[in-house]
């Protein structure tokens, strides 16, 4: 009892102290902030959180889904967002997004989520820089951080920065972000839980094992950074994170033979994009890898096929059609094509079992209209092409199973929107 | 796949992707240093003399939250520009030719306007006013 007396109360001492610590880099950079308000517009309406207190806005999209491949269609409200922002102070801000996925969570039934996206307070330190500390997405990736269905070309997000840099993807912890005061670039660094290695699940890379905000396990920790250069008309960036997978105790650690820790059994993550955009046309091309050294490890423990390492890599090119040919103030109807290659086991340990289906390439051509910035309509046809079927994962096979395809086609129609 | 190899080839792979773009466009990147200038009662007092040699100057107002871009145009007026993104009030970078907002990928020009979203709305336009040797926004 004394013992754990002890750790509660070097806990709260080291809370008490990181407080003290932000308060006063807060006082210390804004205390005395003018608070400048909008003498032109009204931003309440586009505002997560204005200077008038707070704000909502939110985001959201539905889609048509026919699978030429099974012959089957799907209609569904993908996700509903709700922003909702508080600023207490000119310096201190309250930021959060609630997601309710698939318009409805009904229990005892498979389908819906209701959760919260990000639930953060950022302490303002000076215009140029910012401490965030909750639940927040790490910046990795495009995708990640900028995923409203008005920035991003077809029905469906990549699918490289969907399971391989699982968006969007966010944890608990404290990130400090920056920019130069001289040159146009732009970091960050964050310390966040880790990953689950024990709910890795085959088939969709390390995406199972986030906690996402709900009773993450904290003796594991992950550091991640990014930098961003900004050009011209483009913007060059690169990310990384290294987390610890296992959030056991040092015994239960040992009894599974697993490496405990903050950073035990890693996760690894390099990835690095560049954006260009120049009258009307656009361009985006991003790679990423994943390594876990002890995959290995984790199949002795959990028998979930983790792979040793897995890549993807996409670029895609798009064109403002209206903005080429008679350009309309405010309209924007993009042409877009876009190429993926991943492979969620490029690499897998001796005791894993490959999976030619998670070697894949998908091609996707369509388009967006927005009528006006803040809605889009989009059509959209996706060519998905993957490697063999491994008959040794497939257990109790149907008799009356259709044969694996390979090349499936999907033609989606949506809508979707932010304010 | 090692550990040490996997960093080597990730970097490797991200820089040869990287340099390649980046060689015939670092030339003009911008860079802008930041003035600082003090606030009294709700005004921000630039000297006349800080804005020489650019029109366009990024300026720090003392305890206001966000910078403030502040260009001399041609005729010898002034203009300051609000670096707060309209969508999700993050500051903003200027990178030669306008403002981006590092957060959601907002880009405004130099007139402040909007030409990449999520932003939909213009930066906020301060009251300005020269006197001669001062140059004074309003962040009231």
């Amino acid at each position: 009892m004394d013992g754990s007396d002890g750790g509660l109360k070097r806990t709260d001492r080291a809370t008490c102290f990181v407080m003290v610590i932000l308060s006063l880099l807060v006082d210390e950079g804004i205390s005395s902030a003018q608070s400048v308000r909008p003498d032109s517009q009204d931003t309440s309406s586009s505002s997560i959180a204005s200077s008038s207190a707070t704000t909502i806005g939110g985001y959201g999209n539905a889609f048509y889904q026919r699978n030429f491949g099974t012959q089957t269609a799907l209609m569904d409200l993908e996700r509903v967002v709700l922003f909702v922002g508080h600023r207490f102070t000119p310096g201190i801000a309250f930021f959060s997004e609630l997601e309710v996925e698939d318009a409805k969570v009904t229990g005892g039934e498979d389908g819906g989520e209701v959760a919260f996206e990000q639930a953060y307070v950022r302490f303002t330190l000076d215009p140029t820089h910012s401490i965030s500390a909750g639940l927040f997405l790490p910046r990795i990736g495009i995708l990640n951080e900028n995923h409203l269905p008005t920035e991003f070309n077809g029905n469906e997000r990549n699918q490289v920065e969907t399971f391989i840099i699982p968006s969007t993807w966010r944890e608990l912890g404290i990130g400090f972000y920056g920019s130069s005061g001289g040159l146009p670039v732009s970091y960050s660094i964050a310390l966040v839980n880790g990953l689950n290695s024990a709910t890795f699940v085959h088939g969709s890379g390390i995406r199972e094992g986030r906690f996402e905000g709900r009773n993450a396990s904290a003796n594991n920790l992950a550091l991640a950074g990014s930098a961003e250069l900004y050009l011209k008309n483009a913007v060059v960036g690169i990310s990384g994170y290294y987390g610890g997978s296992v959030g056991l105790s040092s015994r239960q650690a040992d009894s599974l033979q697993l490496q405990s820790g903050p950073f035990g059994t890693p996760v690894i993550i390099g990835e690095s994009h560049v954006q260009y955009e120049s009258g009307g046309l656009s361009l985006k091309v991003l790679g990423t890898a994943v390594s876990i050294p002890r995959a290995s490890d984790i199949n002795r423990a959990y028998a979930n096929n983790t792979p040793a390492l897995e890549y993807g890599a996409y670029a895609e090119i798009g064109c403002d059609i209206l903005q080429s040919l008679c350009p309309v103030p405010g309209k924007q109807l993009i042409a877009f094509l876009r190429f993926e290659t991943l492979d969620m086991n490029a690499t897998i340990p001796s005791n894993g079992i490959l999976d030619g289906t998670l070697k894949q390439r998908h091609i996707v051509c369509g388009f967006n209209y927005l009528p006006i910035t803040d809605v889009v309509i989009k059509a959209d046809v996706r060519f998905a092409h993957t490697g063999d079927q491994n008959p040794a994962l497939v257990l109790n096979p149907s008799p009356v199973v259709v044969p694996y395809k390979n090349n499936i086609t999907f033609f989606n129609v949506g809508l979707g929107l932010s304010f | 796949m090692k550990r040490r190899e996997f960093l080597k080839s990730t970097c490797a792979l991200g820089l040869l992707a990287t340099s390649g773009m980046t060689s015939g466009m670092i030339s003009s990147c911008a860079s802008l240093p930041i003035v600082e200038a003090p606030v009294h009662d709700g005004v921000l007092r630039v000297p006349v003399e800080l804005l020489s040699g650019q029109s366009l100057r990024v300026i720090r107002g003392s305890g206001l939250e966000f910078d403030i871009a502040l260009e001399r145009r041609d005729d010898g007026t002034y203009r300051a520009f609000l670096m707060e993104c309209t969508h999700a009030h993050n500051p903003l970078m200027f990178n030669g030719t306008g403002f981006i907002c590092p957060l959601h990928g907002s880009r405004f020009d130099e007139n402040g306007m909007v030409t990449h979203g999520p932003a939909s709305l213009p930066l906020t336009e301060l009251k300005t006013r020269a006197d001669g040797t001062i140059v004074a926004v309003s962040v009231e």
